[in-house]
């Protein structure tokens, strides 16, 4: 038990980036329509078990693991909490996906015989939250600015952004000819909750004075905005039935789409990408801002003993000081409406099938198989606020045999150099299942991972042929 | 139907892969250990006055005063975590008359909690001299401190050679606080 509520915090805490590096391309499974639109379809028709047809929990932390925060090896616990302060770097972040698809569906569209179109249709909750590191925030606690003279904190540091959002998209792909294909998403997003702070300025140092020991230069321009959760006012602030009701359009709205080919370049090459979610959300509803905005310069009271010229005295001067600070730290509270973008993706990959199945009966090459293996690279980048993440995964896809195929990626990013993941998709029937991780390498120790991914979903399925 | 069978195996035994990842111990009860020891520092009070500033001149005493009531050290912050504090006074004189400055902490009934002088000798050749003085609150004073609500200052120019309005030279004061903080769970 106490595993798995240290693997949900594991989940829930430290988890990184939306990248489906093995769903992405697995054409077997309706969902890997969801990362390209442009995509390859296999079935006729399908539709996902509510609820269960796409799983998604993602989770990383590029500058530490939770290892090296709360291992039990009888290190300090200060002196481990100093290393992470002192080792990470204020690019560093961390991050958390989940999706649940509520329901999902598709068919194809066309004349009997030649249906080369493609709908598909669903709805999915999504949460995303990426922090980065507030490194100067947390030198100014740990330190004070006793050995931080002329150290400038730069109050940018903070920089956060959490969404919890439903998705109700629709989908068309054509298949144009036997070499391209290509695929557009509509989306309306329903915000259900947001918070960020994304765009403080500022700074605060402490220089040599010319009167005094010290002038302390506060210079600060911070702001959080949220939507979706109301402090003021006598109802309950967030409710179940808030929940139902933003899940099903009540919410915040906004608009966005997907775009995605897939081009054959001969019988062994294929090359394809994708572009999701362009798109904003407009909060106006129950918004709360929250400001600090000032600057003041502080030297420390000045006329003591005798009155200035303005007649001013020191107790005078120190309820000044005392009024400017309070409202420099004052948080204005507004019900400014803001817009927010969705964090775009960008997915792109080359790829080469190799080795056709031989059929027993004549011990040549059959004509209409597909190749078995296909080896590739794949491309993600996301953008996130302060700058794009990039992941680079290299894959071995191979079909087992007759529905069961796998998948195993290598994965170069923010977090790790060795990701290994692994991914099978099996029809049993019509019934179709998956299941994907990564990270693998790191299983020995899990907390040690820098992130963790999993996917999985339940699907029903009628193929093509 | 064994084809079946061998994919519902491969599949457990993937997702067997996926459920048996290891853990070594973590122990997140860590975090009740945080402790961290920032130390502040502050500017507090300066003054600046020529010779013939802020007095009628002759070769007597002088006493000016002056008071600041404030709730930096009396509140809840501070109580809880102020673990030691210092204030540093620095004083620069070149005018040619010895100075003392006293320094009183009252409470909210305006009862002397704690009290220290420190002095800045006369410069008889007007040249810059340089005084410190370091007052340190630990223990039973640091307590005395946090109860503090008013600040009462004394300049006393003490006698010697006489001065007027034009006398050359001028006094500096300077000062700061130390704050040594433990903060913890």
């Amino acid at each position: 038990m106490r595993k798995i509520t240290y693997l949900l915090f594991l989940v829930s805490c430290f988890s990184l980036g939306q990248n489906k590096q093995i769903l992405y391309g697995f054409s077997e499974i309706p969902q890997a329509l969801i990362q390209n639109p442009g995509g390859q379809v296999t079935n006729k028709w399908y539709f996902g078990i509510p609820l269960l047809s796409h799983i998604h929990f993602n989770s990383g932390s590029s500058g530490i693991s939770v290892y090296d925060l709360f291992a039990d090896n009888g290190v300090n616990f200060n002196t481990k909490l100093e290393n992470a302060i002192y080792s990470m770097q204020e690019n560093n972040f961390v991050t958390a996906n989940q999706q649940i698809e509520i329901f999902s569906g598709g068919f194809a569209i066309g004349s009997i015989f030649d249906k080369k179109e493609y709908i598909s249709f669903g709805v999915y909750q999504e949460f995303d939250f990426i922090s980065y590191y507030p490194k100067d925030y947390a030198i100014l606690a740990y330190e004070g600015n006793q050995n931080n003279v002329n150290r400038v904190f730069d109050a940018s540091h903070a920089n956060l952004s959490a969404e919890l959002i439903s998705v109700w998209h629709i989908g068309y792909n054509k298949q144009v000819n036997n070499n391209f294909s290509f695929g557009v998403r509509g989306k309306v997003y329903s915000s259900i909750l947001n918070a960020n702070s994304t765009n403080n300025k500022g700074s605060f140092v402490t220089r040599i004075g010319q009167n005094n020991f010290y002038n302390h230069i506060f210079n600060l321009d911070l702001e959080l905005r949220t939507s979706g959760y109301t402090t003021s006012g006598e109802e309950d602030r967030f409710t179940a039935n808030d929940y139902k009701k933003r899940l099903l359009l009540g919410g915040n709205l906004g608009l966005g789409f997907d775009i995605g080919f897939t081009q054959k370049i001969d019988k062994q090459w294929t090359v394809d990408a994708s572009l999701l979610d362009i798109g904003f959300i407009s909060h106006t509803k129950d918004v709360e801002n929250y400001k600090i905005e000032g600057n003041y310069q502080f030297e420390g009271v000045d006329p003591l003993f005798y009155e200035s010229p303005e007649g001013q005295t020191a107790d005078d001067y120190w309820s000044n000081v005392e009024d400017e600070f309070e409202e420099l730290f004052e948080v204005d509270s507004t019900k400014t409406k803001y817009t927010t973008w969705r964090p775009a993706k960008l997915n792109a990959s080359l790829n080469y099938a190799f080795g056709k199945k031989k059929t027993e009966a004549c011990n040549c090459l059959s004509d209409n198989d597909e190749y078995l293996n296909r080896v590739g690279l794949q491309l993600y980048a996301i953008a996130r606020p302060k700058q794009p993440q990039m992941a680079l995964t290299a894959y071995y896809y191979r079909r087992l045999f007759n529905g069961l195929s796998a998948k195993a990626t290598y994965t170069v990013d923010a977090f790790s150099f060795k990701n290994v993941g692994l991914g099978v998709s099996a029809h049993l029937g019509n019934v179709n299942l998956y299941l994907m991780a990564d990270n693998f390498l790191e299983y020995q120790n899990v907390y040690n991972a820098q992130s963790v991914s999993l996917q999985l979903g339940l699907n029903y399925i009628f193929n093509r042929k | 139907m064994i084809k079946h069978l061998f994919k519902i195996a491969f599949f457990v035994i993937s997702m067997g892969l996926i459920g048996v990842s290891c853990t070594e111990e973590i122990d997140l009860d860590q975090v009740n250990d945080l402790e961290i020891n920032p130390v502040l520092e502050s500017s507090l009070f300066y003054f600046e006055a020529a010779a013939g500033d802020f007095f009628l001149g002759g070769s007597g005493a002088y006493t000016a005063g002056d008071y600041v009531v404030l709730d930096i050290f009396d509140n809840e912050f501070v109580n809880d975590n102020l673990i030691k504090a210092e204030l540093v006074f620095e004083t620069v004189n070149s005018i040619n008359r010895a100075y003392q400055v006293q320094v009183d902490f009252l409470d909210n009934t305006n009862t002397l909690r704690h009290s220290f002088t420190f002095s800045a000798d006369a410069s008889p050749n007007n040249e810059n001299l340089t005084f410190e003085h370091i007052e340190v609150f630990e223990d039973e004073t640091l307590e005395n401190l946090k109860e503090t609500t008013t600040l009462v200052f004394r300049l006393t120019m003490l006698p010697g050679a006489p001065v007027d309005p034009n006398s050359p030279g001028s006094i500096h004061l300077k000062s700061k606080g130390v704050f040594y903080l433990n903060i913890d769970r």
